[in-house]
């Protein structure tokens, strides 16, 4: 017994809201950097998931994993943004020692 | 679904395979630390020009089961504020990845657990599993010498990473497959990896003497620095599961060298009986064991600057040029052994030539500066 | 004869994924939150397996729980990180943000649930010589353009945190 395609859909979409539930209520910078990860990667599940269960190009084309392609993107862009948010974090710290996004909300001193 | 023996059920003999091939791997892994704990002592001692051990059991042969012993019937000390859960994961964390390592490793003709086609990239994400690892345990000890140790550590452990992927991307872009069964029948006979691509021995050699923090690169957990670093801590069998998880990385990244890069499981007499293969294997892996432990007697600590100015400065670079003439090579010509080979001897030789002389230059330029400075600064005093 | 075999390593890594993601959400302690991600990022990766993407799941270990935790564990210890309660754990934005989660949510996981299987059948066999012929044959000129984004990523973050030397 497989499990279905919908299946891994819904956990990729619960695993996005929770993220994106993550990123409005809490106030920690490093905290939001980490539910924003949760979000890329439920995006990368859905992307895999359908790349693998579901390709185009006909009925079963092993080359087709467009999906899967764009998920090494994803991870790509991930590692990076992970590394410029915290660059900025730590920059921004050193300014005002606070990682709290509710004092770092003026743009002078 | 095989019948087991005795007429076993299949789902009984199944899971009791699994529980056997564990049980086996675990077995395996930490009497070789054992024996390799036994001989770094006797090699180091006859080296240093003394004993070692002697004491107990015939030539010593028992010390490291006396130590075993002693370090199960230590008190369990922990420091009141250190974070617990963390605390207690963390050599678990480090000696998990490990003994997962060994599943891929082929050890003779069919003596495989698991022949991965991502074989390559599964011991080397398994490699990258131990840093975090390390993180915890300096963080969880609450302790700022521990907290700086394991910072220090991870950041050598993550750049000497890049160099070992390099070295190994190498190997299979000549080889054209990651996993470790093809590596290894692609070497038949005399002509190894190591005589067509010893470049990329050479970043590999260096980047596991990083990996896995022995000298000249071991730092982090140097009794003389930093008060042995992210270990400060652990105490008792605590810290002999780092030790063990040190021990058996060595043996992985000594088996990964000899796989890659000297045959493998390859050897005289292996068509005619295919147990022999076992025995290759495991000798070619113990000569790199004792090559490890010959470079720790022999060279002295890199501090972590010259440490991350080395990688980043030199390996790397070099490891780049390799892979970018290597891929050139094997696109352009048909039999790409003899360019690939005189490409990568002349990179060895330049590693070998140039580093001593631009040391030098370095170390010269250094002297004239400190000269001026200190005249300078004679010169300010004098009234 | 092993058929419940899949069905339930899909439950252990969903469980996996979403307990992790809530406590992530929810806890307090950092340090707690940044190692439930990385056992999220696990989780995924076992997903990715089950899914028979083997090389995509060994990316996502080596990647994010190699790499992305370490990153985020040294942000936390670079920052101090104030444990004080500092007014309501979950402040007034909260029945907005719930509010607005459910009403995107609700559609969402209804038609999440209700995908049918695709009668074409799907790919079969491992994953690293159909994805590695997209990658590096298809699309090279964004493969390019990944390599460039992370250099540009790397040097702007050491400028970022360079400090002023006088």
């Amino acid at each position: 017994m497989t499990v279905p395609l919908g299946a891994f859909i819904a956990v990729s979409a619960a695993l996005f809201f929770i993220g994106a539930a993550g990123v409005l209520v809490r106030r920690n910078a490093v905290v939001i950097l980490m539910c924003v990860e949760l979000m890329l990667n439920a995006s990368n599940l859905a992307l895999v998931a359908f790349s693998r269960r579901a390709g185009e190009l006909g009925a079963g084309n092993p080359l087709d994993q467009r999906g899967s392609v764009f998920v090494v993107f994803v991870f790509v862009v991930a590692a990076a943004e992970v590394a410029v948010g915290l660059a900025i974090i730590l920059a921004a710290y050193r300014n005002r020692p606070t990682v709290n996004v509710d004092e770092i909300h003026d743009l002078k001193g | 679904m095989p019948i087991g023996p005795f007429g076993i059920d299949p789902v009984i003999w199944a899971v009791l395979r699994l529980v056997i091939a564990v049980g086996l791997a675990v077995f395996l892994v930490l009497n070789g630390a054992l024996a390799q704990i036994f001989l770094e002592r006797k090699i180091q001692a006859v080296m240093q020009d003394r004993v070692g051990p002697y004491h107990t059991g015939p030539f010593g042969l028992l010390q490291t089961f006396a130590d075993a012993i002693k370090l199960l019937s230590k008190e369990d000390i922990r420091a009141k504020l250190t974070d617990a859960p963390f605390f207690l994961a963390a050599p678990a964390i480090v000696f998990s990845p490990m003994l997962a390592s060994f599943v891929v490793l082929p050890f003779g003709r069919d003596f495989v657990g698991a022949n991965l086609n991502v074989g390559l990239l599964y011991l080397t994400t398994l490699g990258s599993m131990t840093v975090l690892g390390i993180v915890i345990a300096g963080w969880a000890s609450n302790n700022k010498y521990s907290l700086m140790g394991g910072l220090r550590s991870a950041g050598q452990l993550i750049s000497y990473e890049v160099p070992q992927i390099l070295a190994l991307v190498t190997v299979v872009l000549y080889v054209g497959s990651l996993s470790l069964v093809d590596i290894t029948n692609s070497q038949p006979g005399l002509l190894v990896n190591a005589l067509i691509l010893p470049m990329a021995f050479v970043t590999y050699l260096i980047a596991a003497l990083a990996e896995t923090n022995r000298n000249p690169f071991d730092l982090p957990e140097a009794e003389s620095e930093l008060v042995a670093g992210f270990l400060t801590e652990y105490s008792g069998m605590r810290w002999g599961v780092f030790f063990l998880a040190e021990y058996g990385e060595v043996t992985v990244v000594s088996a990964i060298m000899a796989t890659l890069w000297f045959g493998g499981w390859h050897g005289p007499g292996v068509d005619a009986l295919p147990v022999l293969g076992v025995l290759w294997f495991t000798l070619k892996t113990y000569v790199f064991v004792l090559l490890f432990m010959w470079i720790r007697a022999t060279l002295p600590r890199l501090r972590i600057d010259q440490l991350m100015g080395f990688c980043w400065k030199v390996l790397i670079p070099l490891a780049l040029v390799n892979i970018m003439a290597s891929a050139v090579i094997i696109l352009a010509f048909a039999d790409p052994r003899l360019p690939l080979a005189i490409v990568n001897w002349l990179l060895v030789g330049a590693l070998v030539v140039g580093l001593p002389f631009t040391q030098r230059r370095r170390l010269l330029r250094f002297r004239s500066r400190t000269r001026e400075s200190v005249a300078l600064r004679d010169v300010r005093l004098s009234p | 004869m092993f058929d419940f075999l899949e069905p339930l390593f899909f439950a252990l890594f969903a469980l996996g994924i979403i307990g992790a993601g809530a406590c992530v959400v929810v806890l307090r302690r950092i340090t707690a939150q940044a190692l439930l991600m990385a056992l999220t990022f696990a989780s995924m990766a076992g997903m990715f397996l089950l899914l028979g993407a083997e090389t995509i799941a060994l990316f996502q270990v080596l990647i994010y729980v190699g790499a992305i935790t370490i990153l985020i564990l040294f942000g936390v210890m670079f920052t101090k990180q104030d444990d004080r309660p500092y007014g309501l754990f979950f402040q007034e934005q909260t029945p907005w943000a719930a509010a607005l989660t459910l009403v995107i949510a609700l559609p969402v996981a209804f038609l999440a649930l209700s995908f049918k299987d695709p009668t074409t059948a799907s790919a079969k066999g491992g994953d690293l010589i159909p994805l590695a012929a997209s990658l590096f044959r298809d699309y090279t000129f964004p493969f390019e353009v990944a390599s460039v984004l992370l250099l540009a990523a790397l040097v702007g973050a050491i400028v970022l945190v360079k400090r002023d030397e006088q």
